[in-house]
């Protein structure tokens, strides 16, 4: 009997959903269904699955569609299986192109479909062991630091995500808070502590913006500013903890923690939205070094509240 | 025939997604039917690609249209930075007599919005 391996199949006939959810589901597979790829879509983000069978002609967001956003939003660490009962060249192509994991030619040849199945998850398995090896460590770190000129480069909430996607098994949910506190902590950092951005140059247009950057970046007291960013997590108390540091002047945070602990609902205001969320979403909140750094604490357990959403 | 038809059909969709604004794990969908404007945002809208965002507003400040209905249905969250995307666009929509409506939103973005008290500015519906 293999493993209970999580399989998302994905197809706008309701007959061949049924029938390859009772084909899986015999060969020991939990099997979840989705009749479009916008409800798939929804659906990778709020669970984990090992694999995604997926037709490829379907009505609204199409199987190719719906595999672009998988590779954008989960690197490769998703495989998905596509289907199609078109023996069209442009589709294998593409399908290759976006990184499909294998293809099968409908009428679905039951064998090979299994066949493929095992393979896949076999190749994960290798994936596995490390991911295994980071899940069973009692705490793990990961820190770096990177100057002001290297930070636009790069997409942090990516690495961030696509570093814990793969090594830790969260929550897609929780997940999701995190990047959002990484964005408000890491946002602050550069755009305040680092490049002292005023609220007007904040509010220029991509291009303008850029230049005004660009030339904060030659400005030597700020090219030479670093950022650090720290991460923990703790698997024995299901807890990560994130802290994000600047080397700019800080700035007055009393008054702002002193608002968003008073008032329970922050109204609305043209400053302090970023600090009033990081609470929200946070279990615990803490600046330091006069504003410096900021750390926030967060539990890996999905709210009892939230398990439905 | 069959051939054509899908070929047909996958050049209308190439089309379609050349329209579609795209950032990092985020996608908007901008369409205008009379006065109204109809955005879809999928995926989570932060820092990195509230540019995107505030491009398309500004696409909508400059139409016609006097009604934004947003669909936040696949938004799974919004950082500070796309609220302030979206406050700033507020004002000066409501400014010209414009409204703002959000058809459809997940869970987090709903309490996110009722945490912020934007349901007090415009009408926020759930799911």
């Amino acid at each position: 009997m293999p493993d209970r391996h999580k399989i998302l199949v994905v197809d706008d006939s309701i007959a061949i959903v049924n029938s390859l959810q009772a084909i899986l589901g015999v060969s020991g597979y939990q099997v979840e269904t989705a009749y479009n790829g916008s409800d798939a879509l929804r659906k990778i983000h709020q669970n984990n699955y090992d694999l995604v069978i997926c037709d490829i002609e379907m009505p609204g967001l199409s199987g190719l569609e719906f595999l672009g956003r998988v590779r954008e939003d989960f690197d490769n660490s998703l495989d998905v299986i596509l289907m199609t009962g078109y023996l069209e060249h442009d589709y294998f192509i593409e399908a290759i192109r976006l990184g499909a994991s294998d293809f099968i030619r409908k009428p679905i040849d039951t064998k090979q479909l299994i066949n493929s199945i095992r393979e896949l998850l076999f190749r994960k398995r290798g994936h596995n062991d490390v991911s295994d090896f980071y899940c069973h460590l009692d705490k793990a770190k990961f820190s770096f630091d990177i100057s002001a000129g290297h930070f636009s480069k790069f997409t942090i909430s990516k690495i961030f995500s696509s570093y814990l996607r793969q090594y830790f098994k969260i929550d897609p949910m929780v997940l999701n808070e995190l990047l959002i506190c990484l964005d408000e902590m890491v946002y602050n950092a550069y755009i305040h502590g680092t490049l002292e951005l005023t609220v007007p140059e904040r509010a220029l247009m991509q291009d303008e913006l850029h230049q005004v950057i660009d030339a904060r970046l030659k400005d030597p007291r700020i090219a030479k500013r670093k950022m650090h960013l720290a991460f923990e997590i703790d698997n024995e108390q299901q807890m990560i903890e994130i802290i994000v540091s600047d080397d700019g002047d800080g700035f007055d945070f009393s008054s702002w923690i002193k608002t968003v602990e008073t008032e329970q609902i922050l109204d609305i205001k043209e400053h302090g939205r970023g600090i009033a969320m990081l609470y929200h979403l946070s279990d615990e909140l803490r600046f330091e070094n006069e504003g410096k750094s900021v750390r926030i604490r967060k539990s890996l357990q999905i709210p009892v509240a939230n398990e439905h959403r | 025939m069959q051939i054509k038809l899908d070929n047909h059909n996958k050049n209308l969709k190439l089309a379609l997604r050349m329209k579609k604004a795209k950032g990092d794990d985020m996608n908007i969908d901008l369409s205008f039917s009379g006065k109204i404007a109809s955005m879809k945002i999928d995926g989570i809208l932060n820092s990195e690609n509230a540019h995107i965002l505030q491009s398309k507003l500004t696409e909508v400040m400059q139409s016609d249209a006097t009604l934004l209905e947003l669909d936040l249905f696949d938004c799974r969250n919004i950082s500070s930075t796309g609220i302030g995307k979206i406050l700033l666009f507020y004002k000066d929509f409501i400014s010209k007599g414009g409204d703002i409506e959000v058809v459809r939103s997940s869970n987090s973005v709903y309490e996110l919005f009722s945490m912020l008290k934007l349901n007090q500015l415009f009408t926020v519906n759930l799911g």
